[in-house]
């Protein structure tokens, strides 16, 4: 059985005002005293009567029943329950809050943000059941334990704050599950804007009731921003912005470089009709661009009108390459921008590419390596070099050294063998992955150490045909490109808000980075100088200090595109059924239906009995 | 009371009381006292009235024998005459406070007044007893009989005041602690008591006296004028008892009424008695030379 809820459960105090109605009534209850003879007939009268009409002794008090009525329906009225057809009958309600950058935009025609709407939406949950509030963007996170404490809940409810980050539900909804190991949880309640990615790959052991809550207005924002290298100081950077409505919205792009602007435009998009803007930035130093976006008209959500892009200092990729291995020396020697070391005895240690036929670097080391002919030693066992030729029988075309290289036909004078009982999974479980595999065993794996990337042919590329083939200097450039992208020197892509990328720093050292809001955290960075796992929720400008100084700037956007379409799904796909997303206004027919009407209309049906009942009795003592 | 001559008795007047003296009372059953008196018994005796003839046997007064009859038929044969025996009227009158309403004590001691003179001018042993809590007043008038007493009557019903809470089962009871004889006992009462008579009243029918309920009920029982919401309180307790919308039940107050009233001539009826219930408002002539009359309670 469902009961109502009350919106405003604190009007119960004023069934205190039934009290003074009583002792006002028995003080005013003074009847007329009347001295006869004996009571023994009337008393016979009244046996009789109570016995042929049950409810005389209601009857006796009814003016007193009818006030009790009635002021009982106002107070009723007063506190505007509700009936609710959710879920809110559960004992244990988990109410799961959209917390992601798109729930910051404003509702169409107001100052007030959908988050301040579902936050309001939430609190007319309180009271009436254990609940528990969770917050979720990217990630979910718990606000409060399940309880009834109205005061609690409000008070997380109240520093629930939107961040800047992509909506997904399926993290919190894990954590709720966990939760439905310990409580007998039968629903969730969702209060989002249904800018969540719409298919959630979780086996949902409970129900769903997502509720969405009004759209937001419209809305434009930039959802993509990186640049390509195209000189030696040459970059071109390109934006995307895109719309949030069918009509077309007009807003200015301005490009900051260092703080000073540097290129601007004007940008008509629609919700299908992004706009791509290209504006071509000279220069050799690190530098941090900064692109802003001001809208014409009304624009709902802020944090997507910047974005932030660090470019690196232009430079040439640094390639080792061991002088035995003509065939690779060749192939990177003749692309642009490589400063090729193919010296006997080398001394410089850091490197953006190493090629080597040996597992021995020598000291030097690069974040991306790719070995010639070389076993990794943790395989030792379980793969073996045995005479004979070997095809190649299947390889990973995805595999970005392998974009659109061709190895068939390629003829390999080593036959790569497994050990006996041993397969692809044995390699995985050691960290490799197998790319291109022969007909006995594997012939190119990849194995990946944070950012560090190694490639190992097991057989030698030039006991092969391989440097024959058309397929070797994409392989090549492949490798180059690789490098360079891990350098960040052929291309940049402007960082997402969640975690700043790995930056490279000094070895472990001790870092502070310090986010737009002022916000520190204290980080180490590993031994290979990296500074890794700093959270940033925000969009805007991150600096790194070391010792108080900066050392290095990054800039986080939103740059999502789902984000700022501010588009809503209307089904949530899960791993064995579909839940749909009711529209705002349906739902909350459908879920709370107001009930203070009706007490109202009880309480005026009560008031004109009330009143016939009084006039019927002055009317007969008169 | 027009004719100038001195009252009597301020009870009634004195047309009503000449008329009283020449009636007597008409009992169910001859229940009397082997004292002499005028109401006749069952078996034999020495009054005018003759009864029957029988044998001489040896040792039968010669008076008796009818001559006339020896000396047709030369047999002695003795005449029997009925015997003249004393009846005992025991008056009851209820004088606690709910009869002080609307005169029902005033028409209590008029109708006990009446009773009283019939009894005593037909040569019965009269005796009143009243139910009540006066102080300094008696509430008995001792067993008498003749003409003389007849003031004695007048004077004490006369001085009788209502007051105190006395109900009727209680007065019969009090009554019968003192009562001797047999005969009538008249009670004179309104009948409003929670308690039921039937003890009571057996008490009394096994004293050897024929119930005579004279219920007495004012204007204000009989067509109570009430309306509203009214807290009524008991004249005699001072119970109180709160109705709502009083002139919605006259109807159950009439059906109860009259209920009480067949209850009490059905008790009555079952001793051999008898039983009526009159308005205070009516007239003492109305109630003693019709009502009675035409209900056999008394001969004119």
């Amino acid at each position: 059985m469902r009961w109502p809820s009350f919106i405003f459960p604190f009007g119960a105090w004023f069934f205190l005002a039934l009290i003074p109605l009583l002792i006002l009534y028995f003080l005013k209850l003074k009847r007329p005293r009347h001295t006869i003879s004996s009571l023994v007939l009337w008393q016979a009268v009244i046996d009789d009567q109570r016995v042929n009409s049950p409810f005389q002794k209601f009857r006796r008090n009814l003016l007193l029943l009818l006030q009790l009525i009635l002021l009982c329906l106002v107070i009723l009225a007063l506190m505007q329950p509700f009936m609710s057809a959710g879920p809110e009958s559960g004992e244990y309600v988990p109410v799961l809050i959209d917390c992601s950058a798109s729930m910051a935009s404003t509702v169409d025609g107001s100052d007030q943000t959908r988050l301040d709407v579902a936050k309001e939406r939430a609190s007319q949950l309180f009271g009436s059941q254990q609940v528990a509030l969770f917050s979720f963007a990217a990630t979910g996170r718990r606000l409060t334990e399940f309880t009834r404490d109205d005061h609690q809940l409000k008070n997380a409810l109240e520093k629930l704050q939107p961040t800047d980050l992509q909506g997904r539900l399926d993290d919190v909804l894990r954590v709720v599950a966990a939760y439905s190991r310990s409580y007998p949880i039968e629903q969730a309640i969702v209060f989002t804007d249904g800018n969540v990615a719409d298919t959630i790959d979780f086996e949902l052991p409970f129900g769903l009731d997502v509720r969405k809550v009004d759209p937001g207005g419209p809305n434009v924002g930039i959802t993509e921003m990186n640049a390509r290298r195209t000189g030696a100081e040459e970059w071109d950077v390109f934006l995307r912005v895109a719309g949030s409505t069918d009509d077309l919205q007009e807003a200015e792009v301005t490009l900051f470089q260092d703080g000073q602007p540097v290129a601007k435009d004007m940008a008509e998009v629609a919700l299908d009709e992004s706009e791509r803007f290209v504006f071509p930035i000279s220069t050799g130093d690190p530098t941090l661009l900064k692109a802003e976006l001001t809208a014409v008209e009304s624009d709902a959500l802020a944090a997507d009108n910047v974005a932030w892009l660090s470019l690196p200092k232009a430079r040439n990729l640094r390639v080792r390459v061991t002088p035995e291995l003509f065939s690779w020396r060749h192939g990177i020697q003749v692309l642009p921008h490589i400063d090729l070391d193919d010296s006997l005895d080398s001394e410089r240690s850091t490197y953006d590419l190493i090629v080597s036929d040996s597992e021995d670097l020598q000291g030097s080391e690069a974040p991306v390596n790719v070995f010639i002919g070389v076993i990794p030693p943790a395989l030792q066992g379980l793969v073996g070099v045995e005479e004979g030729f070997a095809d190649v029988v299947d390889w990973n075309r995805t595999a970005p050294i392998l974009r659109h290289v061709q190895l068939r036909e390629v003829q390999i004078g080593q036959q790569i063998v497994f050990a006996e009982d041993i397969a692809d999974g044995d390699l995985e479980e050691r960290g490799y992955e197998v790319l291109v595999s022969g007909a006995r065993g594997p012939l190119l794996l990849q194995k990946r150490e944070g950012l560090k990337v190694s490639f190992y042919f097991l057989f030698h590329t030039d006991q092969s045909t391989l440097p024959y083939r058309v397929a070797f200097p994409v392989l090549v450039s492949n490798a180059v490109d690789n490098a360079l992208r891990n350098a960040s020197l052929s291309e940049v892509k402007s960082a997402p808000t969640g975690v700043l990328p790995p930056l490279n720093v000094e070895p472990d050292r001790e870092y502070t980075v310090r986010s737009p809001q002022g916000d520190e955290v204290q980080l180490t960075s590993t031994a290979t100088g990296l500074l890794t796992g700093a959270p940033a929720g925000m969009v805007g400008r991150y600096d790194i200090l070391e010792d108080g100084e900066v050392v290095q700037s990054v800039g986080t956007g939103l740059l999502s595109p789902q984000e700022t379409s501010l588009t809503v799904v209307d089904e949530l796909k899960f791993t064995e059924l579909n839940v749909a997303t009711g529209e705002a206004e349906a739902t909350m027919l459908d879920s709370e239906q107001p009930l203070w009407w009706l007490l109202a209309l009880g309480a005026f049906v009560f008031l004109l009995l009330e009143w016939w009942y009084f006039a019927r009795a002055r009317g007969a003592t008169a | 009371m027009s004719t100038g001559t001195k009252q009597l008795t301020t009870l009634f007047d004195n047309s009503v009381l000449n008329r009283v003296e020449r009636m007597r009372l008409s009992p169910r059953r001859r229940l009397t006292n082997r004292s002499r008196g005028e109401h006749l018994a069952g078996k034999g005796g020495s009054s005018t009235d003759f009864a029957d003839y029988r044998d001489y046997v040896a040792g039968d007064d010669i008076r008796n024998v009818d001559w006339n009859i020896f000396a047709r038929l030369q047999r002695p044969y003795v005449k029997q005459f009925l015997h003249e025996e004393e009846l005992h009227l025991t008056l009851l009158v209820d004088a606690s406070t709910s009869m002080v309403f609307d005169d029902k004590l005033h028409k209590a001691k008029q109708l006990a007044a009446a009773f009283g003179i019939m009894g005593l001018l037909n040569v019965e042993r009269v005796s009143v007893f009243v139910g009540h809590q006066v102080p300094d007043q008696s509430s008995m008038l001792p067993p008498g009989t003749g003409r003389p007493r007849v003031r004695q009557l007048l004077d004490f019903l006369e001085k009788t005041e209502g007051g105190g809470a006395v109900p009727i089962e209680d007065a019969i009871d009090t009554m019968l602690r003192f009562h001797r004889g047999r005969g009538i006992v008249v009670i004179l009462s309104d009948f409003l008591t929670f308690t039921d008579l039937s003890k009571s009243l057996n008490m009394l029918f096994s004293s050897g006296l024929e119930i005579w309920g004279l219920q007495i009920l004012g204007a204000s029982e009989i067509n109570p004028d009430v309306h509203g919401d009214l807290r009524f309180v008991d004249s005699e307790t001072g119970g109180t008892l709160d109705i709502t919308n009083a002139d919605e039940l006259l109807n159950i107050y009439h059906a109860q009424r009259k209920a009480l009233q067949e209850v009490l001539d059905s008790q009555c009826r079952r001793r051999n008695g008898r039983f009526l219930s009159i308005d205070a408002s009516e007239p003492p002539e109305l109630i003693l030379f019709d009502r009675l009359c035409r209900h056999g309670w008394v001969q004119r």
